[in-house]
């Protein structure tokens, strides 16, 4: 059971540290091995992605001007990127430094600060966290644009400490709080100056930074985690990004995400002391992890619920559906996942449970309805005939159900269901391709699959 | 804010589903025969249990109907003898003689016609100069305020949510609150009660190909037994933990609560002509629900467009037109349904707007506003006082005289019998508003 292949190792880390995987991309990273994979996973500066930039810069709408074009762009990377961790790692960094456009407003801002992920995604968290702090779009989801010396706002020093650092309540103190925003104080956003737009299509200036206004800036003394001086936001993140907390902290979040739902302690002391080795390399964390015998135990397999984003953009990257995207986005919001709308600053539901209720598995079964329906729009639907006999999937009932389920949920399904979707197929001795293609068991058998509860798990 | 998972919290959610597929198999003798009963007969058992928990719960319904964008109180209600509302807004002011006269010099903006049918009928009360300490004028925090009740800093449970999880019952249909649209509002967020959202009752279901007809029902029966299978098979749960048990059982709800739905609301033929209007549908399907024994307590609708800051007048009239006349419509249904008793529909929206008009021909982001109560147990009639614009608050914005959570405090002693402290964590004084 379970793990035991590298085929299924192989499928479980792309389903982890991937998007799920085509037949021909799960080719590629077996034929690299599993310890390949991890690198070739891990070093996306070496894999050319034009193909999929150039499918985003010919979007017809600018993503800095429309939220529905920001989302359509990152829904066709995340289904057509050939650096499927890189795109993970900016999910991860998205729900980690939650910010939501419906306060954001700019489409601009929200694009940089993605684009930011994306940059830092495996660097230094303590650039990341600058990067962050300085960021147009997370200046105004958190108010730090407002904070002056004359009026300070604590909202992004505590969410610093709370939710992207410490932990809440962990090693700080609300006086600490007070201090850490007095020494953010004063940085204001610069943007590009709007071209001449007759028609009125510019409306969102792109940032191009964060400046501090001298006189905005609190200069007095503050102490911080019990250090004294006139503390700036690089002394806070300094002081934040050294902690062992800290990278305790990030250390279990991404244990959880890629891995186990419960990292022992030793565990922890594995991915803290890699941050450390590495002057705080998020590249080096994430690898300690995915090459982690644990990342391959039974305790990691399948206990992970995919969020709406990973299930729909998963399988429409998995059957190839590069034209889906407006359809996509529908789809995850009608389960409850608007990507760049994160239900608040403590991001979305970790574990998964809070994407599962009535209303989302209908969803979920209708999105498999959608993509395998015989009538649907070219682009958006996968033939599941063609899909079959692509991959040689003809010879019998027990076949198919096989071999989709390999495709689909990376194998190892109980025999129970086996023989009940051998059966929906017309059984072992009855099973005709032909009569199944006419009678809609092929279509059927996909949806099936797509729609069982194997499918919804990582 | 703690990360939340199955491991970790999974105890409430659970066992509110398990206590759902026991309401559910309590109309059998066994889930063997019940599964069974399902694929034989989709509509005999289901229907058996609808009414024993329609009738455990009572009939009292409570719709909710928000305003998105702020609406402008001052041309909804309108104070007719406050002169300086006329000489505020030279562009905006109602008519007098166009408006719909309540009672001491307040009137309705003259498009509310069904609303004005209400109030003639004695099903409507108004609370005036509604709104809470230090008013907030952003959209995002002012319609979180109203969702949870609360000016605290935070993203809590809405306050309905809260109500739901104080009176949650084992025996409580997947039906007991609704939301109509694709977001569940804040006010629904609650911690052991999930609450569904349909766009309408012909989208809450689990398609199938139109081409391959034969194959729909076996295709959908597979689904329901492959779920059934994993939610029971305890060898399946020991394998994979709590995760495939919990997806398996929501995956066999949905199945259920789909089935129980479209099969019930088959026999609701609504008594009124509803305007074709999204939002006069979104009651209809109000209705639907309510009148389809799917033990249905609360319903909630979001309409927006409110946000007027240009060229109000023609818009706004619009809006509240189709309010008008979609709740009208909606009380005419329900009292031909003889159920207009059961159901109290309370409306609300995040803030009022400026006394002053703008330079565009609109209103900006206020404070104060009226709130409608009107239906089931409402003791019709103004209540609170209507604010005057000459005497503001400093920011040249209307006072309020009444906290908004007297009329949720209201709501929730009158209409439910519930302690309002377990629900919006402290006590308000309460208005007379239901009989």
């Amino acid at each position: 059971m379970a793990l035991d292949t590298d085929r299924r190792k192989i499928q479980h880390l792309l389903r982890r540290a991937g998007w799920g995987y085509s037949p021909s991309e799960l080719n590629e990273y077996l034929a690299l091995g599993l310890k390949g994979s991890i690198d070739r996973l891990l070093s996306p500066d070496s894999v050319d992605d034009s193909a999929s930039q150039a499918l985003i810069a010919g979007l017809e709408t600018d993503p800095n001007q429309d939220r529905g074009a920001l989302l359509a762009a990152w829904h066709l990377r995340i289904i057509t990127t050939k650096r499927p961790l890189l795109e993970r790692m900016v999910y991860f960094w998205h729900d980690h430094f939650a910010t939501a456009v419906s306060k954001v407003e700019s489409p601009a801002f929200m694009q940089a600060q993605n684009d930011l992920f994306r940059t830092r995604a495996f660097g230094r968290f303590d650039e990341m966290l600058t990067g962050v702090a300085r960021d147009a779009a997370m200046m105004v989801f958190l108010d730090n644009r407002l904070n002056i010396r004359s009026a300070p706002n604590e909202n992004f020093a505590r969410e610093l400490m709370e939710l992207h650092t410490l932990g809440e309540g962990n090693v700080y103190t609300e006086k600490d709080i007070k201090e850490a925003a007095r020494a953010l104080t004063g940085w204001r956003i610069t943007t590009e100056e709007l071209p001449k737009d007759p028609m009125g299509k510019t409306k969102y200036p792109k940032p191009t930074g964060a400046v501090l206004v001298a006189n905005r800036f609190d200069a007095g003394k503050k102490t911080f985690l019990g250090v004294t001086g006139n503390l700036n936001d690089q002394d806070v993140i300094r002081a934040l990004a050294a902690l062992p907390e800290t990278a305790r902290f990030i250390g279990r979040k991404l244990w959880r995400y890629f891995a186990v739902a419960q990292p022992t302690e030793e565990m922890l002391a594995r991915t803290t002391k890699a941050y450390f080795d590495s002057k705080y390399s998020m590249r080096e964390v994430v690898r300690t992890i995915l090459t982690s015998d644990e990342m391959y135990s039974d305790e990691a397999y399948r206990w992970r619920i995919k969020s709406p984003v990973e299930y729909v953009l998963g399988y429409t990257r998995s059957l190839g559906l590069v034209g889906a995207t407006t359809r996509t986005i529908t789809q995850t919001r009608a389960m409850n996942q608007t990507l760049y709308e994160p239900p608040g600053p403590q991001g979305w539901s970790k574990g998964g449970a809070d994407w599962i209720a009535s209303t989302t598995m209908l969803a979920r079964a209708n999105f498999a309805y959608e993509v395998t329906r015989s009538d649907g729009p070219k682009a958006q639907v996968v033939d599941a005939p063609a899909l079959l006999r692509a991959n040689g999937l003809t010879v019998s009932a027990a076949q198919i159900v096989d071999g989709l389920a390999d495709l689909i949920i990376g194998g190892d399904i109980d025999s129970a269901t086996r023989q009940t979707l051998i059966d929906y197929l017309g059984g072992a001795t009855h099973f005709n391709f032909a009569e199944a293609q006419r009678n809609g068991a092929l279509h059927g058998v996909l949806y099936l699959m797509l729609s069982m509860p194997l499918a919804h798990l990582a | 804010m703690p990360e939340e998972t199955f491991l970790d919290r999974p105890i409430d959610r659970r066992s509110f589903i398990k206590g759902g597929m026991a309401f559910v198999s309590a109309a059998t003798a066994m889930p063997p025969a019940f599964l069974r009963a399902t694929f034989d007969d989709n509509s005999v058992p289901i229907a058996e249990v609808t009414k024993e928990t329609a009738a455990s719960l009572g009939r009292r319904v409570l719709v909710v109907l928000q305003l998105a964008g702020g609406n402008d109180g001052l041309n909804t209600v309108i104070p007719l003898g406050d002169r300086g509302y006329f000489t505020s807004r030279p562009g905006l002011a109602q008519n007098p003689e166009s408006t719909l006269a309540l009672s001491n010099g307040m009137a309705l903006n003259g498009v509310m016609k069904g609303m004005k049918g209400l109030w003639d009928q004695q099903r409507m009360a108004v609370v005036l100069g509604v709104g809470y300490p230090n008013p907030n004028r952003s959209h995002f925090r002012a319609m979180d305020i109203w969702h949870t009740a609360s000016t605290a800093e935070g993203f809590g449970n809405g306050w309905i949510g809260k109500l739901l999880d104080a009176t949650a019952h084992e025996k409580d249909s997947a039906w007991r609150a609704a939301n109509i649209g694709n977001e569940l509002p804040r006010s629904l967020f609650a911690d052991s009660v999930f609450v569904p959202s349909l766009s309408s009752i012909p989208a809450y279901v689990l398609s199938t190909d139109r081409k391959f007809p034969k194959d729909a029902d076996r295709r959908l029966q597979t689904f329901a037994q492959i779920n059934a299978r994993y939610a029971e098979d305890a060898a399946v749960q020991a394998e994979y933990g709590g995760a495939l048990a919990f997806v398996s059982q929501t995956g066999f709800e949905a199945y259920q609560s789909t089935v129980m739905l479209q099969a019930d609301a088959k026999s609701y033929v609504a008594k009124a002509t509803y305007p074709n209007t999204p939002l006069a549908n979104a009651f209809k399907t109000a209705a639907t629900l309510i009148m389809s024994r799917l033990g249905t307590g609360v319903v909630y609708i979001t309409t927006g467009g409110f946000d007027t800051h240009a060229g109000q007048s023609g818009t706004q009239n619009r809006l509240l037109q189709t309010v008008s006349d979609a709740v009208g419509a909606f009380y005419t249904d329900l009292a031909a349904q003889e159920a207009a008793d059961d159901v109290s529909t309370v409306m609300w929206t995040e803030f009022g707007r400026r006394i002053k008009e703008n330079g565009s021909g609109g209103t900006d982001h206020g404070t104060s506003t009226p709130m409608f109560v009107i239906g089931g147990g409402v003791k019709p009639g103004l209540y609170g006082e209507q604010p005057l614009t000459s005497s503001p608050d400093s920011s040249g914005d209307l006072k309020y005289s009444t906290d908004f959570r007297q009329v949720y405090a209201s709501i929730i002693e009158q209409r439910f019998g519930v302690a309002s402290k377990d629900v919006l964590g402290q006590t308000y004084n309460t208005l007379p508003l239901f009989a």
